[in-house]
């Protein structure tokens, strides 16, 4: 073995014991990488403009706010229920059948509130009927339904398909009422 | 107020905690006022950040959030960190951060904010957010605030600085051990070996056997076990790099450190057991390519000069391989197939945004190497950014198909109205509601008339009607008005008649009243309805035109705009795929450059091994030996 090797080889210990040191991430310093990341960041931003500009449109011609009917699946603690899929039914008619993640089902529980279906309808009387599958209290295979009338009048109209535990039963419990 | 703007702030920040910030309760569930704020917290809790940014936008321009306006806007910042749009964050919460903004709501802000730009590897903006930072955070972060600020620090190389946050500091366990190390790690940077050392082996002899502090032992032993080969102790070296575990991430580098330390004190028969064990593992490590050359090393040290050759020899032929290897991964990228592989592997669904990472590898010539990369923050935050672009891409394509059936359904629009509209306003000249609603006024009054009066008989049956009118006739009938036996008989049987019409009528008369007033109510809530559809119908048939002009011109105006942008995103697209490919490349041609040298130190060793070898034959020929 030459001095020179031996040298050579003590040298990488100081690039390996340098690496072991480096607790951190290496900081994003060259300018390419800066101005790509830039470059993404208002790419990121006038396509998101766009897409608000297109979304807006696309709610104003498929469904104008006069004869807009928004379904919306809410839940709370989901103690008792753990909801696998929501179908649901407009004037007899099936518009909804939807099937939930586990992130999904996270996403409810945490708050979010999932558009299910909108609709345009006419106004006068209309009844909406859901059903909602999924494990039940002592994990047996629970469905159940809920239904309601209502009028449809002039201007958007929302309705919340609700699915709330009931303490004192223990048991889940599932509503349809028009979202004030 | 600020309750509700923390716990909002809680939940956007949630993600961005590390696995030992985080907390184990979490928010809790939030309270949706606003169904399309609810939406927005859907498609953000499902971690599709592009959508919850859109849909909220939306939702804030159409004011569809009036209970969530400030929690909307905090809401709207947290997005677009979540989106890798630090400076729109940036921009959000100096906005929200006035004057008027509680201080805990500030410094949590600044701190989160501070995180996010660190992790995208800005280190000295991070330093700026965290300067800002007052004395109100919570104690529940105040140990990760210290943590980032003092590796801050050491990227900056303020080491001293690092030390002063860092020495005496008494906090939750684990933080503690973190903190523990980067101390030791600002120590020995700084050049205070001995200190840091001693900290460093603290941490070394952890017994938490939790994954992550398992890792954080692994690499204290590590870092001090070279610490101290390069301040030439190894004797110190040896039994701190034998702690770290055999089959952790730092094994590799604990196995060559373990073969120095042995044969810096002249040990090499000792060195040869942890470097042949690291020469049979995967070459792609450069601690596993220096044991090639370590383990003939050893032997030539021990005069075991052919088996040294042949060592040589084999990590000639093994570093030969390697090179070609390269080559072909080389090639591979520079065909372009490399990013949309790994492309490939990432699921569909899942997020995009700054938090993917990228797990899984694909199985290609050129993978076996992509972990050199995978380990580059710069690498991974490229390919992030890349595939976001590609995302919003594939986004625009999908909306150009969008706009061009919306075009097509604008024109049929169009086309209707303008064939059904005689046909419309005909019906509407036909449908008097005004008249039909004179004649419910009029019906009203008689039947106010008929029940103040109590006209019994004005909703009696047209038989009952008939009926008195013929009893009330014959009444009237001047034999009624003889006297005989035979006419009196024939009067009170006509007035008991006239009486039990005359009841019967009084009996039902209230129901009859009741059934027409109902009636009339379902008359009147006919008529609003005709009315309320007559104003539909009449605002369609004035507005329609106007409208449809509107949407006519906002499709032509966006067409035109989606082509551009997504000429733009190409652009990029091809600009990030070069960088990318370089970035790749450059990685594995300093691989090969390492190799380059490990092959020629090699040869020479070799040769002198070889020379050493053919000295000594020649002695043993020469006849100085023979005698």
């Amino acid at each position: 073995m030459t001095r020179g090797l031996e040298r050579m080889m003590k040298r990488l210990f100081g690039v390996l014991a340098s690496v072991a040191l480096l607790a951190v991430p290496a900081a994003a310093d060259d300018d390419m990488a800066r101005a790509l990341d830039s470059e993404v960041a208002d790419l990121k931003k006038e396509v998101l403009a766009l897409n608000r500009e297109l979304f807006l449109l696309e709610e104003e011609l498929l469904f104008p706010a006069n004869s807009q009917v928004a379904l919306f699946v809410s839940m709370d603690v989901g103690d008792f229920f753990a909801l696998d899929a929501v179908q649901v039914k407009i004037d007899g008619k099936e518009v909804a059948n939807y099937l939930y993640s586990e992130r999904e089902v996270e996403a409810l529980i945490r708050g979010g509130v999932h558009r299910i279906h909108v609709d345009n309808l006419k106004s006068g009387d209309h009844e909406i009927v859901a059903f909602f599958t999924g494990t039940g209290p002592q994990g047996r295979d629970y469905k159940r339904g809920a239904e309601l009338t209502f009028e449809k009048g002039l201007g958007a109209k929302y309705m919340e398909l609700r699915i709330s535990d009931r303490q004192s039963k223990l048991q889940p419990e599932f509503f349809i009422s028009e979202w004030e | 107020m600020t309750r509700r703007i923390l716990t909002a702030l809680a939940l956007v920040c949630a993600l961005a905690a590390p696995p030992l910030a985080a907390d184990e309760d979490g928010p809790g569930p939030v309270v949706v006022r606003d169904p399309h704020y609810g939406e927005v917290l859907f498609h953000f809790y499902k971690g599709d950040y592009f959508s919850a940014i859109v849909r909220l936008s939306a939702a804030q321009e159409r004011e569809q959030l009036t209970h969530h306006d400030d929690e909307a806007e905090l809401l709207r910042g947290g997005l677009a960190l979540s989106y890798g749009q630090h400076d729109e964050a940036h921009k959000i919460f100096r906005n929200l951060l006035d004057g008027n903004t509680a201080p805990e709501v500030r410094d949590r802000t600044w701190f989160f904010l501070a995180k996010i730009r660190y992790q995208r590897g800005f280190v000295d903006a991070a330093a700026d957010a965290l300067a800002s930072i007052g004395d109100e955070l919570p104690k529940d972060l105040e140990p990760e605030r210290r943590m980032l600020q003092s590796q801050v620090y050491i990227e900056q190389e303020r080491f001293d600085e690092a030390i002063e946050l860092l020495d005496g500091w008494r906090g939750p366990a684990g933080w503690v051990d973190y903190a523990r190390f980067n101390l030791g790690v600002a120590l020995v940077r700084k050049g205070e070996f001995a200190e840091g050392a001693n900290w460093l082996d603290r941490v070394g002899r952890l017994t938490d056997d939790r994954p992550e502090m398992l890792g954080l032992r692994d690499k204290a032993n590590v870092a001090l076990g070279y610490t101290w080969l390069q301040n030439e102790q190894p004797a110190r070296a040896r039994p701190i790099l034998q702690r770290v575990r055999l089959n952790g991430p730092f094994s590799n580098k604990a196995l060559l450190g373990v073969g120095w330390a042995d044969s810096d004190r002249g040990n090499y028969r000792a060195a040869l057991t942890p470097w042949t064990e690291l020469s049979d593992r995967n070459l792609l490590d450069a601690a596993v390519q220096e044991s090639l050359l370590a383990v003939p090393y050893a032997l030539g040290k021990l005069d075991a000069t052919r088996q040294a050759a042949a060592r040589y020899e084999d990590a000639i032929v093994a570093f030969a391989n390697e090179q070609q290897r390269i080559e072909d991964a080389i090639a591979g990228i520079e065909s372009g197939e490399m990013i949309n592989r790994l492309l490939e592997n990432t699921a569909e669904s899942e997020a995009i945004g700054w938090y993917w990472r990228l797990d899984a590898m694909p199985d290609a010539t050129e993978s076996r190497y992509l972990y050199l990369l995978m380990a580059g923050h710069r690498f991974q935050e490229a390919l992030k950014n890349y595939r976001d672009v590609l995302e919003l891409r594939n986004n625009l394509l999908e909306w150009k198909d969008k706009v061009s059936v919306f075009q097509a359904m604008i024109d049929t629009r169009k086309a209707g109205y303008t064939e059904r509209l005689p046909r419309i306003e005909a019906g509407l000249e036909a449908a008097d509601i005004d008249a039909i609603r004179a004649r419910q006024a009029k019906l009203e009054a008689r039947l106010n008339r008929i029940e103040s009066e109590r006209d019994l008989f004005a909703l009696a049956s047209k038989r009952e009607r008939q009926l008195v009118e013929e009893l009330d006739l014959a009444a009237e009938h001047p034999t009624f008005a003889l006297s005989a036996p035979e006419v009196d008989d024939a009067r009170r049987r006509l007035e008991l008649m006239r009486g039990v019409l005359q009841w019967r009528a009084e009996k039902d008369f209230d129901a009859r009243v009741w059934r027409q007033r109902k009636l009339l109510r379902e008359t009147t809530r006919a008529i609003a309805l005709a009315e309320r559809a007559r104003l539909a119908v009449d605002d369609t048939r004035i507005n329609e035109p106007s409208r449809l002009v509107d949407f006519d011109h906002r499709v032509i105006q966006l067409s035109p705009r989606i082509d551009a942008k997504i000429a733009d995103l190409e652009l990029s697209l091809a600009a990030q795929r070069a960088y990318l490919h370089g970035l790749a490349i450059e990685a594995l041609r300093e691989q090969q450059r390492r190799l380059d040298t490990y092959t020629v130190q090699a040869r020479f060793a070799l040769a002198a091994v070889y020379d050493r070898a053919t000295a000594a034959r020649n002695d043993a020929e020469s006849p100085e030996a023979a005698q």
